[in-house]
């Protein structure tokens, strides 16, 4: 059945110390964005600092639980349980930090005018737990999964790239950083600095800085 | 702050009976990728009311305070808060509020489609308006309401609606007459039979000349 509590979700810990909760890819949700987020620990971020101009997403942030510390536009709100900021436009810059521990933060969002498609990040952190555990045949068929739905997304396959350089599929991996590379240029200065790719860094065709 | 967001409580979103209370987060945000409402109850009554989405909107249940007995389908299931109920388009879901104070969000669109709001909430807010008295800020709220949305014949159905309740019957039958002349025969039919809301209008001869 399609039912869960907030705290039956995955727990996918990521580097600024927020910790996404899916919604939207537990329940495949196709028609909006969805998902739950908590900290780390009381004091950590909850929200990451970010803006929508590239996805133009809406987004309405609802505090379910605890409380928490927005930061919106560089001006500060502190907001409890069924408090919440929407952010019609895209442009400006959000985050918020969760005061208590138990702080959940419910994020939901979409594109007006446009019909909701999930968004290729969702498959980028979904994909951490394997890549931590260097599971790579785990983390390349999440990447995978989602290359299917945005073929031409460069970050996406920058991040299939590495994994498939982890993973020993170095041909793969030349390939799909080329095409990356192709689509935005600034992916080519990124890999010449990171040690994902040290296994194919000598290949012929592995993209100039 | 500036124009670009807004801070809100739930509690402040207001509660327009219909017959749960309504939040209306749509209206009040403006919200036009999907939609989000909010239901209060009390206990033992509807917080979401049994139905279907005949819309093809996917619902995803929020319990934000308190707790509901869910049912979806043949399933029925308790939900405290926290809990979140993804609902297919098809399915027939309703709840009930078992504490004080419920409070369900309710979120919605229709996979593969862009949002279009249809503009029930605001139906919703002017008949509290007229229940109220105010009859002329209702007339408002409808009008708003037309105005964003393309042109239906819901729209002269639903002025004629609130004529009959709150206004003045002359205008209702006005409405009705327009409302009938640019529906479906097949869709307008049950509400002329059944819609209380234009109970005024039946015994007046002019009914027959429409309904009949």
């Amino acid at each position: 059945m399609n039912v869960a509590h907030i705290d039956e979700l995955d727990r996918i810990e990521l580097d600024d110390g927020f910790v996404w909760r899916p919604i939207r890819r537990r329940f495949n949700i196709r028609a909006f964005g969805v998902n739950a987020y908590t900290p780390r620990e009381a004091g950590a971020q909850v929200i990451e600092e970010h803006t929508e101009e590239r996805l133009g997403h809406e987004e309405i942030y609802l505090v379910l639980r605890g409380r928490a510390q927005f930061t919106v536009d560089g001006n500060e709100h502190e907001l409890g349980p069924g408090q919440l900021v929407f952010l019609r436009d895209p442009s400006l810059r959000r985050g918020a930090v969760g005061l208590t521990a138990d702080t959940v933060v419910l994020a939901l969002g979409g594109k007006p005018g446009f019909a909701h498609e999930p968004s290729a990040w969702e498959a980028m952190f979904a994909a951490v737990p394997a890549a931590r555990e260097e599971h790579w045949d785990e983390a390349i068929r999440v990447h995978e999964e989602a290359l299917a739905e945005h073929p031409d997304h460069p970050a996406l396959l920058y991040n299939l790239a590495c994994m498939e350089a982890r993973g020993d599929r170095h041909l793969d991996a030349l390939l799909h950083l080329q095409r990356a590379v192709a689509l935005e240029p600034k992916w080519a200065e990124y890999a010449a600095k990171d040690p994902d790719f040290d296994s194919i860094r000598t290949e012929p065709g592995f993209p100039a800085a | 702050m500036s124009e670009g967001y807004e801070i809100l409580s739930l509690d402040d979103l207001g509660a327009y009976p219909r017959p749960q209370d309504d939040g209306p987060l749509l209206m009040r945000l403006g919200l036009k990728a999907f939609g989000a409402n909010c239901w209060t109850a009390d206990v033992g009554s509807h917080v979401v009311p049994r139905h279907e989405e005949d819309s093809g909107h996917e619902e995803l249940y929020v319990i934000v305070r308190g707790r509901a007995t869910f049912t979806v389908g043949d399933e029925t299931f308790g939900a405290p808060s926290g809990t979140l109920v993804h609902v297919p388009a098809g399915a027939t879901r309703e709840a009930i509020a078992e504490e004080p104070d419920t409070v369900v969000l309710v979120a919605g669109a229709t996979p593969g489609e862009a949002f279009q709001a249809f503009g029930w909430e605001e139906v919703v807010v002017a008949f509290a308006e007229g229940r109220a008295g105010r009859v002329e800020e209702g007339r408002t709220a409808l009008h708003d309401a037309a105005a964003h949305r393309p042109p239906s014949w819901e729209h002269p159905y639903n002025f004629a609606c609130y004529e009959a309740r709150f206004g003045d019957v002359d205008a209702a039958f006005g409405y009705l007459r327009e409302a009938v002349s640019g529906a479906p025969s097949d869709q307008i039919g049950g509400y002329l039979e059944g819609d209380d809301d234009l109970a005024r209008l039946r015994d007046d001869p002019r009914w027959q000349e429409l309904a009949g």
